[in-house]
Order: C-alpha cells, then sequence, then structure tokens
C-alpha cells in the first residue's frame, strides 16, 4: 500500500520563507532508513555537547530514547494504528504515530473515541529546545493538523488526545490551544492534554490563516 | 483518500438495536462504530496471539476481571 500524500508548506527559516513540502500518511521504510542515518547521528552530537556541558539528563531532550523503527514494527498491519510523516528537502523531517482505539477524557466529551497521538517527534534540526538554528518550522503543528483532520475524516468529529513531554507542554496547551488534563498518574504522571471538536475548529481555522 | 469498498450488513433487530445505541452514545455513524469495532476486534485478537490477557479493572474497587474469549 502507498502512501497518500498532501503538499504542505514549512517555513525555510533561513531564508524567511515558505517552502512547499510533504505530508504523507504512512512512516514508511524510507522515513525510518532517515531517522537512523539521520537523525540519530546530529540527536547524537547534541547529546554529546549536552553531556560535556553537565547538562543533567533531565534537561535532555526527552524524547532521545524514542526508537521509530520498533515503534512502527510493533503495529504493523493493525488498523487502529496509523502513521503520518512529513518530508521536505528530500529528508524525513516529522514522525507521528497515532491510536483510534482510545476515548475522550474530558467530562462533555468522556467516552467518545478519539485519535490519540501516540508519539509526535520533529526532526533534531527543527527543533528550538535544542539550542542551535532551526532549519524547518511548522512540522510539529503540520502533523497534529493532519491528526485534527484524520479524527474528522473518522467521524470522531476532530477530537485528539495526547500525553506530553514537558518539554512540549506549553505548545499543546498555548499553540494549540488544547485542554490541560493535568499529570496522568497512570502514565509516568506526563501532563494529558485533548482538543475538543470546538477546539479543533478553532485551531483549524487559525492553521488555514496562518501564513508561512 | 484510501478506497473504501461497500458491502450490505444484515443484522437482527437486536443487533441493530445495540448499532443505534452506540452510534448515538459514541457521537458515530453507524458505519463509523462497524469500522471502530473491526479495529478493537483486530487489537485484541493481535495481543491475545502474542500471549496477553484482556483485563477489566473497577476503578472504585480495583479488582480485576479478565475477559476470556474462546
Amino acid at each position: 500500500m502507498t502512501a497518500d500524500v498532501s503538499t504542505i508548506f514549512l517555513l525555510d527559516v533561513a531564508r524567511g520563507r515558505g517552502i512547499e513540502a510533504e505530508l504523507r500518511d504512512a512512516v514508511e521504510e524510507a522515513q525510518l532508513v532517515d531517522w537512523q542515518t539521520q537523525w540519530q547521528p546530529a540527536l547524537m552530537s547534541v547529546l554529546q555537547e549536552l553531556a560535556r556541558r553537565g547538562v543533567p539528563i533531565a534537561n535532555w531532550p526527552q524524547s532521545w530514547h524514542w526508537n521509530w523503527r520498533e515503534k512502527t514494527a510493533q503495529v504493523k498491519g493493525l488498523l487502529a494504528y496509523r502513521g503520518f510523516s512529513v518530508v521536505c528537502a528530500g529528508l524525513t523531517q516529522g514522525l507521528m504515530s497515532i491510536n483510534l482505539n482510545k476515548l475522550a477524557r474530558i467530562p462533555a466529551q468522556r467516552g467518545k473515541p478519539l485519535v490519540y497521538v501516540d508519539y509526535l517527534e520533529v526532526a533534531p534540526w527543527n527543533r528550538a529546545d535544542l539550542g542551535q538554528a532551526v532549519r524547518y518550522r511548522g512540522v510539529g503543528t503540520a502533523l497534529l493538523v493532519a491528526a485534527a483532520v484524520l479524527s474528522r475524516d473518522e467521524g470522531f468529529h476532530g477530537r485528539i488526545g495526547l500525553h506530553s513531554l514537558p518539554q512540549a507542554d506549553d505548545f499543546y496547551r498555548d499553540r494549540c490551544g488544547m485542554t490541560d488534563l493535568g499529570p496522568d498518574a497512570d502514565y509516568q504522571t506526563l501532563r494529558y492534554f485533548e482538543m475538543t471538536p470546538d477546539q479543533v475548529t478553532v485551531f483549524l481555522e487559525g492553521e488555514s490563516g496562518h501564513e508561512v | 483518500m484510501t478506497t473504501k469498498r461497500t458491502m450490505t450488513l444484515n443484522l437482527t433487530d437486536a443487533e441493530m438495536q445495540v448499532l443505534d445505541d452506540l452510534s448515538q452514545r459514541k457521537d458515530l455513524t453507524k458505519t463509523a462504530v462497524i469500522r471502530q469495532a473491526l479495529r478493537l476486534y483486530q487489537t485484541v485478537e493481535a495481543r491475545i496471539e502474542r500471549g496477553e490477557k484482556l483485563l477489566f479493572e473497577n476503578e472504585a474497587t480495583k479488582e480485576k476481571a479478565e475477559l476470556m474469549l474462546l
């Protein structure tokens, strides 16, 4: 099965203008090769620099141990699990894994199905929190838009849920307008966020009018 | 968009009633309920084949009960 590909635009930070990219509704072998051969070395050099500067491990990028090849293999062939990727300039810029078997927790939506974002990660060179110049902006947002659109396509009215790594809490709360339901004692005390159908409408309208 | 195929589904009155109820409670179309059920069934089957168990836990009492799938 081949991936459906949509054209999106990211911000090329160095040039200060938009650049065309692909949103693919799959994580394929080419993306896993990029993760292994491009992301991993880039991340490793960041980690070495953090270690050299004596930065505590608690302050390292919290997704550093994620293994996308394993994650993809674990859910291969299962209808409830889907992947998305963003490709720009011939390289994978972001990856997302989602689960369609989860239910909403916000009282007004409780028990209704949603798109749960299991993992969302952007390439190390696109992360502002790593203390280096960012290559492309908008990758994480593009993936979250894809989750919202899929949620609507599946009849879930745009509902999205996810557990956030602490370094991304502000992004989901402030940039995406998700509701923060607080730390989840059953999930490594990570904060749990949800987007309701109304919040999704605001989010998607904001993104469609957002210029890169 | 992934291509979808159409099928006819024959249900008893009781089954149709359950489908109607789930559709209303879950805020889903009947097609979406069936698709969701298929995903869940496949996930459960895959995990049981891996040697895992399906357990339900009472949130209040923490009592666990295993769902036996034959």
